[in-house]
């Protein structure tokens, strides 16, 4: 190719463009969970879909779109303290450690994020997204406490049967979807604040997958 | 509706909240009761203030319009306008690279500021008076011509529930359906923002999914909403006068990305009077 024909660089999938801003395991999941890896993808130096995807024109807007859900998560855990009580270079040494593949250099301003006040019993919301491939919105979020009135954790299945319903009908059938974070199927039964503190992706956000049941 | 509204709680002293617990999802109500913290916006009151916005919009004639999503019971605001701006151009042939240099035509905008609710700004409209760079080699002269180009402006106005406040979304596109750039947009941010801008580029104005459309939008960050309304929300409460709102936060943040509202918005009622 020549130079002058090469512009911004995109990744395909069996006809969709891939979101770089989703992280690839969430994209895996969503598109070719049934497939073997390693997973291949179509590369494109040209024709940049401007209607589908974001541009990226730096490695300044992965941080920032990455920071951007940071603070998003830490809003909705608990009102923003956290993050805004930590000075730049802990913003900037959590971007680092997770750019470097450092796991104790991320976690050490990770695990700030995870905490949550003794009189307490979890965070003020969760942070979460369920994605199904079916729908014209891109994902589901709402705002949903991981602990009841009646101080009951709440469970996967009580946030999916609230804000998915679609996706536990019918109850007592056979189920069409399969719920999947991280390439694996969590028990319904799994404490959401659990799974929150400790199945999130590196941005603090539970990215769930609805896909339907493999039909080998 | 009022909103509850006391003095800011100091960031640094996490006190436990007093407002009533309230149970999973569904139970959103409008009134906050908590008198401890910053007045923040739950989703069935900006509904309302959005419904009180559009009133006033269809009786001036001013565009807005409700997007209601087919599959909840959400949706959001939108309107689209169209924006003339110079451009200089090099004619083809000329032997300098071909540039492009934006003269907005009015750099304050077409439009009223709300003095009670933005603050002033007293920078002159940029005009056609700023000069063209002109190489000083005479082989070397573009050949210029100015021409009009029209933007098309789309603005969407949202509910985060993730930070309890409303949040700009918007594209641009020339008439031929060249999207503009990250780059364009900050460009055109009015001079008055442009240090703001400068300061953290990346914190102000990003490009982002939009939410219900799933397509490339940009958006105007909302971490600082809340500290800035939250002063103009208690001022009207003290002088017993209910405010709009989305009518108080447009007339902030719009200006900064080509958006104004006319000054007939400031008396746009926050409840049915």
């Amino acid at each position: 190719m020549r130079q002058e024909d090469i512009s911004e660089i995109w990744f395909e999938y069996e006809g969709t463009p891939l979101k770089w801003h989703y992280p690839i395991g969430l994209l895996f999941d969503l598109l070719a969970s049934s497939s073997a890896l390693p997973w291949n993808i179509i590369v494109h130096f040209k024709s940049f879909p401007e209607k589908d995807l974001l541009h990226c024109p730096s490695k300044d807007a992965i941080e920032a779109h990455f920071m951007s859900c940071v603070k998003e998560a830490d809003a909705l855990k608990h009102k923003s303290q956290v993050i805004n009580e930590m000075q730049k270079k802990d913003h900037k040494q959590l971007w680092m450690g997770l750019q470097n593949d450092r796991f104790d250099q991320f976690w050490a301003i990770n695990r700030k994020l995870m905490e949550y006040p003794a009189e307490e019993n979890g965070f003020r919301y969760i942070p979460f997204r369920i994605y199904q491939t079916t729908t014209e919105r891109p994902f589901i979020q709402k705002l949903f406490r991981p602990v009841a009135a009646d101080g009951q954790l709440q469970t996967l299945g009580d946030l999916l049967r609230e804000v998915c319903p679609s996706v536990m009908a019918p109850e007592d059938g056979e189920r069409k979807n399969q719920v999947m974070i991280h390439g694996i199927e969590p028990m319904l039964e799994t404490p959401l604040q659990w799974l929150s503190e400790h199945l999130s992706y590196p941005d603090n956000f539970l990215h769930i997958s609805i896909i339907p049941q493999p039909t080998d | 509706m009022p909103l509850g509204l006391a003095s800011p709680r100091p960031r640094s002293a996490p006190s436990p909240s007093l407002r009533p617990r309230l149970a999973a999802v569904g139970e959103q109500s409008a009134l906050s009761v908590n008198m401890e913290e910053d007045a923040f916006l739950e989703e069935k009151a900006f509904q309302h203030y959005c419904a009180e916005f559009l009133k006033h919009s269809q009786q001036i004639g001013d565009g807005w319009e409700w997007k209601a999503s087919k599959d909840s019971s959400d949706g959001y605001l939108c309107k689209t306008h169209f924006q003339a701006k110079a451009t200089a151009r090099s004619l083809p042939g000329a032997s300098t690279e071909e540039g492009e240099t934006w003269f907005p035509m009015e750099r304050g905008w077409p439009g009223l500021w709300d003095h009670r609710l933005t603050f002033h700004c007293s920078c002159p409209p940029r005009g056609s008076e700023e000069a063209l760079e002109v190489p000083s080699d005479d082989s070397e002269v573009p050949m210029t011509a100015a021409a009009t180009e029209v933007v098309r402006y789309e603005y969407h106005v949202l509910y985060s529930c993730s930070h309890q406040v409303p949040v700009l979304y918007f594209r641009a596109s020339f008439a031929d359906g060249r999207p503009l750039a990250l780059q364009d947009i900050w460009d055109g941010v009015h001079e008055c923002y442009q240090a703001r801008l400068r300061q953290g580029p990346w914190d102000t104005i990003t490009q982002q999914e939009h939410p219900v459309l799933g397509q490339p939008f940009f958006v105007l960050h909302p971490c600082k909403t809340t500290e800035f309304m939250t002063p103009v929300l208690k001022n009207s409460q003290k002088i017993n006068r209910n405010v709009n709102y989305i009518a108080a936060w447009l007339s902030v943040v719009g200006p900064v990305v080509g958006l104004t509202l006319p000054l007939s918005y400031a008396k746009v009622p926050s409840q049915d009077e």
